[in-house]
């Protein structure tokens, strides 16, 4: 039983970390896209930004999931995504708005007298956001974003709501099938131990930045 | 023929004049202390010479090249390598806190001026040595004193070759006992003719090694002339009440 639990367990596991592994992969860039959007002089762009934004973080992530899954079949003439489809594009918009306000207090973080002295030495605007700012921004980012990831590890259960099949499902499904409840708090040691590792992860990236301070 | 001219140089922030109308020449080699009350424009003066803050209207002229020609300015393209002539040092300092101290000084050589790697490190270490800080080219600006902070600012914009230094008030966020470092690297500089202009409270320093000062108040300069006649012999009420209140 042992086994069988097991193997169930796992199989739901992977496809936890498929949405947890691309919706990283998707949402970090993309949410330093939404960060600058955000922080664009040109006001009509910041301001569609900052609404798409306050929608994103004010509603929640499982309605979102809804609307994307059936959204498009019933609004639109169009048949509508697949369910792990679906649950990406929700997952991937959700945490690249809440990665671009981390990235914007990062970045709005850094004095002014940064900018000024890579302007005085001749850098290119660019230059000096990369080399100069962002570099700092990763350092004061990774505590905020350790955080949201390990919240991301969690909410990926919440892909079950337009029936994807992950852990906590199949879990449930030995009550319902077998009356087992320890399934159930098994599946809770996956994601205590994904979430140990991505701690020791996020602990090791910081002690790497612990060179300098400011 | 003067490496730098300014004329009728009139900035605002918001409705707020700041500079009203300022005109000044400087020649090469020349050492100019501008000095005055706090809130009369000095720093944003200085700001006004390299673009960090943009004028209204004025003329800006460096080495024979037009930054700003009667509140228009040249395109950007054609500013850059106008500006890099013009090295600026900081209150703050602003070094780049992830960055070594040898890193700071090589980076814009390297990255902007294309450099040779090994070339750019080799003028660094000359430059560190220079400002006395042979021994800390593998430190990062948090395990450095302000007045050693300033010395590798000092540094870096030295870096870039620069035919005229600005610096802001460099002194003033030091603790006392820590001026007389950079004040002296400072004077080193102008030693070797190098043209600086300095917004400073030091009027020890000015007195010492300028070869003009000029003091400003209310977005005006009021007086302009060698140290011996605006420190010792003012003529204007305003520099004489500023030279009481400062040097008490």
């Amino acid at each position: 039983m042992f086994i069988t639990v097991t193997q169930a367990l796992l199989k739901g596991f992977s496809t936890n970390f498929i949405i947890f592994s691309i919706t990283l992969l998707l949402a970090i860039p993309l949410g330093l896209v939404i960060a600058l959007g955000s922080m664009c002089k040109f006001k009509p762009i910041s301001a569609i930004t900052k609404i798409f934004v306050w929608i994103i973080r004010g509603t929640p992530l499982m309605l979102q999931l809804i609307v994307v899954m059936y959204g498009p079949s019933l609004l639109f003439d169009f048949n509508g995504f697949e369910r792990m489809e679906a649950a990406l594009i929700a997952f991937v918009i959700n945490y690249a708005a809440y990665f671009s306000e981390i990235y914007r207090g990062g970045i709005e973080s850094i004095p002014t007298g940064q900018y000024e002295a890579g302007f005085v030495l001749g850098m290119s605007k660019t230059q000096v956001f990369f080399r100069i700012v962002f570099m700092q921004v990763l350092k004061r980012i990774t505590a905020p974003m350790g955080n949201e990831i390990i919240t991301l590890v969690k909410d990926t259960s919440l892909a079950r709501i337009i029936a994807v099949v992950e852990i906590t499902q199949t879990a449930q499904n030995f009550i319902a099938s077998r009356a087992l409840i320890w399934p159930l708090f098994y599946s809770g040691v996956f994601y205590l131990i994904f979430c140990g590792v991505l701690t020791i992860l996020f602990r090791f990236i910081e002690k790497k930045f612990d060179y300098y301070r400011g | 023929m003067a490496i730098l001219q300014a004329q009728n140089i009139i900035k605002s922030f918001g409705k707020l004049e700041v500079l009203k109308g300022i005109n000044l020449s400087v020649e090469k080699g020349e050492v100019i202390a501008v000095i005055g009350p706090s809130g009369s424009g000095k720093s944003t003066f200085l700001r006004c010479l390299n673009k960090l803050e943009t004028v209204q209207n004025g003329t800006i002229i460096l080495d024979n090249d037009y930054i700003v020609k009667d509140g228009k300015y040249t395109k950007d393209k054609d500013l850059k390598p106008i500006l890099s002539k013009m090295g600026m040092v900081f209150q703050q300092f602003n070094l780049f806190p992830h960055k070594s101290v040898l890193q700071n000084v090589m980076e814009a050589p390297v990255i902007v001026n294309k450099q040779d790697k090994e070339e750019a490190k080799q003028n660094a270490l000359k430059l560190l040595k220079e400002v006395g800080l042979s021994d800390k080219t593998e430190s990062y600006p948090c395990n450095l004193s302000g007045g050693q902070q300033q010395r590798v600012a000092i540094a870096r914009a030295l870096a870039m070759d620069p035919q005229i230094m600005l610096f802001d008030e460099p002194t003033s966020a030091l603790d006392p006992e820590l001026t007389g470092e950079v004040l002296n690297v400072m004077k080193d500089l102008a030693k070797q003719k190098m043209t600086m202009i300095v917004v400073t409270h030091e009027i020890g320093f000015a007195k010492e090694v300028a070869s003009k000062v000029i003091f400003m108040d209310e977005g005006h300069i009021i007086e302009e002339g060698t140290p011996k006649d605006v420190l010792e012999n003012p003529k204007h009420e305003r520099t004489i009440k500023f030279l009481q209140r400062v040097l008490n």
